[in-house]
């Protein structure tokens, strides 16, 4: 209880740490229901580690021209955004257009991608003189690094994103769920799914650079998930994981200080906690609701 | 001078260059109530698509004499190619219809709500609004979609096997529903059906796709018992 006054606290020395960790926690389930409902959640898994391999490329790039870094900040801190939002980005078309052409299977994209973002991730910080120390902070996100003008930064793009998902809800949705219609109603599909590739880029290079991928791939798809089994609504849906991912990630960063935990994994263990929890609801809800009817069949 | 609404001159359809369906030239008009009938795998869908820009044109034109934009047409696809992922009550479908006409940053309002209840209601489900749509019986879901395409206030309705997989009463009520829409509001109707079946009192003209080829007949004509043995004559 103490712990959690602590956090609770305006003057907290982790408050723009944990506010980052809510932002991220909140946001990425927004687009993460796009992953979950155009059924492209191995995507979620890929794309955050083409978006690490994309931040180690900076390492990379930056000890090239510039000499050896200690710390990711300033000038490094931007190059490593380009360089995780400009793979995600690439990756991600890439691997729209060769869902088009559908000449292998969904699986194999997804798996080459995976496994060639994680040899180029380790092979770029193999050439970087701290790589080691580099590779720990990619991996577990270097949330406690969060500094007011980051947090600025976070609010600015996720904000950004944010309104974008509201104000071409329509559009997304109809391109998702019925894109034969969207066609027949003259909507350039193609735009809009840019648009949308657009936003889950820049979510994932944000949210790998602030709490890794493993965290990042946890907030994108288990809250979508675990309210999927509960909805009934797209804007239950959406509001409902987004509300989700973000308790997940304040209980996660209470569990972390309170237990000394590393963040990432104690927040994706409590998602996945609550996902069991939707599951079972839901499994029971489905059992009552059909136990009627059963019982009905049994008697005639 | 032609009264089509839709006009095809030599119109080839295929899929990755190939053609499926070859020199077709067709004219739909205005409040006619087509049929296009043939065997399983002939190209019915893909025609109905391919009038639609679904499909790519690889000759011929496809001269649309209405302007889509303001005017797009009503589409009803089959309905077992939405995927049942995606939380939607029956109404929220019905109100991507009037997305048609909403352009990017256009909200939509408390008239295309509105607009959208009351096509639920003509096609007689006002009552399931609330209702999950994956839930519904299949001719439930066949008239929401339906419900949907009439939102967008089209001027012709494609319809792409409506009555699949729903039982003689569903498709009864889903026939005589857009029988109703055609005859009562001038509705121009384009239905694919691999069966005259319950059509045959309603529809205008038929449209015979077989062979790679579509061709326009008689009801007549396919009524008669060559055309109706040939509806089911196994293909080779």
């Amino acid at each position: 209880m103490n712990e959690l006054l602590q956090i609770l606290s305006p003057n907290f020395l982790l408050r723009d740490a944990l506010f980052a960790s809510v932002l991220v926690g909140t946001v990425c389930p927004l687009v993460g229901v796009y992953f979950v409902l155009r059924r492209m959640i191995f995507l979620g898994v890929a794309l955050p580690q083409v978006s690490a391999a994309g931040i180690a490329s900076s390492f990379f790039v930056y000890q090239l021209f510039a000499g050896p870094h200690q710390q990711m900040q300033g000038s490094e801190h931007v190059l490593a955004m380009i360089g995780s939002f400009s793979f995600t980005l690439a990756a991600t078309l890439l691997l729209a257009l060769l869902e088009r052409r559908g000449r292998e299977t969904v699986e194999a994209r997804i798996g080459t991608t995976y496994a060639v973002a994680a040899a180029a991730t380790i092979l770029f910080l193999a050439k970087d003189p701290h790589g080691d120390a580099q590779m720990v902070n990619l991996l577990k996100g270097d949330i406690l690094a969060t500094t007011a003008a980051s947090l600025n930064w976070m609010l600015a793009i996720f904000g950004a994103i944010v309104l974008m998902l509201f104000v071409f809800r329509k559009e997304l949705l109809l391109v998702s769920f019925d894109r034969d219609l969207a066609v027949v109603f003259g909507k350039r599909v193609g735009l809009w799914d840019v648009v949308l590739y657009l936003m889950i880029g820049g979510v994932i290079s944000l949210g790998v650079m602030t709490a890794g991928p493993m965290a990042t791939f946890g907030f994108l798809v288990v809250p979508a998930v675990t309210v999927r089994m509960l909805a009934g609504r797209m804007l239950t849906f959406m509001v409902g994981s987004a509300l989700v991912g973000g308790a997940t990630a304040f209980a996660g960063f209470y569990c972390a200080y309170r237990f000394d935990l590393p963040l990432g994994p104690a927040e994706v263990a409590l998602s996945s906690a609550l996902l069991l929890v939707a599951w079972l609801f839901a499994s029971v809800r489905r059992a009552l609701l059909a136990w009627p009817s059963r019982s009905g069949e049994d008697m005639r | 001078m032609s009264t089509a609404l839709i006009d095809l001159a030599d119109v080839s359809l295929g899929y990755g260059g190939a053609p499926v369906l070859a020199d077709i030239s067709l004219a739909i008009h205005r409040g006619e109530f087509m049929a296009l009938v043939g065997p399983n795998g002939a190209g019915k869908t893909t025609l109905l698509r391919g009038i639609l820009g679904l499909v790519r044109v690889l000759g011929g034109r496809i001269d649309y004499n209405f302007d889509r934009s303001t005017s797009p047409p009503g589409y009803v696809p089959q309905r077992d190619t939405l995927d049942p992922i995606f939380p939607l009550s029956a109404i929220e479908v019905v109100l991507m219809g009037t997305y048609a006409k909403l352009p990017p940053l256009r909200p939509v309002r408390q008239r295309h709500r509105r607009l959208a209840a009351q096509c639920l209601e003509d096609v007689g489900l006002a009552a399931l609004a609330k209702r999950q749509f994956w839930e519904l019986s299949g001719g439930q879901k066949q008239r929401v979609l339906i419900a949907r395409a009439l939102a967008a206030e089209p001027d012709v309705l494609f319809l792409d096997e409506p009555t699949a997989g729903v039982d003689h009463q569903a498709e009864a009520v889903i026939i005589d529903l857009i029988g109703r829409l055609n005859r009562d509001r001038g509705l121009t109707a384009v239905l694919v059906s691999h069966h005259l079946g319950h059509i045959q009192s309603l529809v205008h003209s038929v449209v015979w796709v077989d062979d790679g080829h579509a061709t326009k007949r008689s009801i007549d004509a396919v009524r008669s018992e060559e055309g109706v043995a040939g509806l089911f004559r196994a293909r080779d």
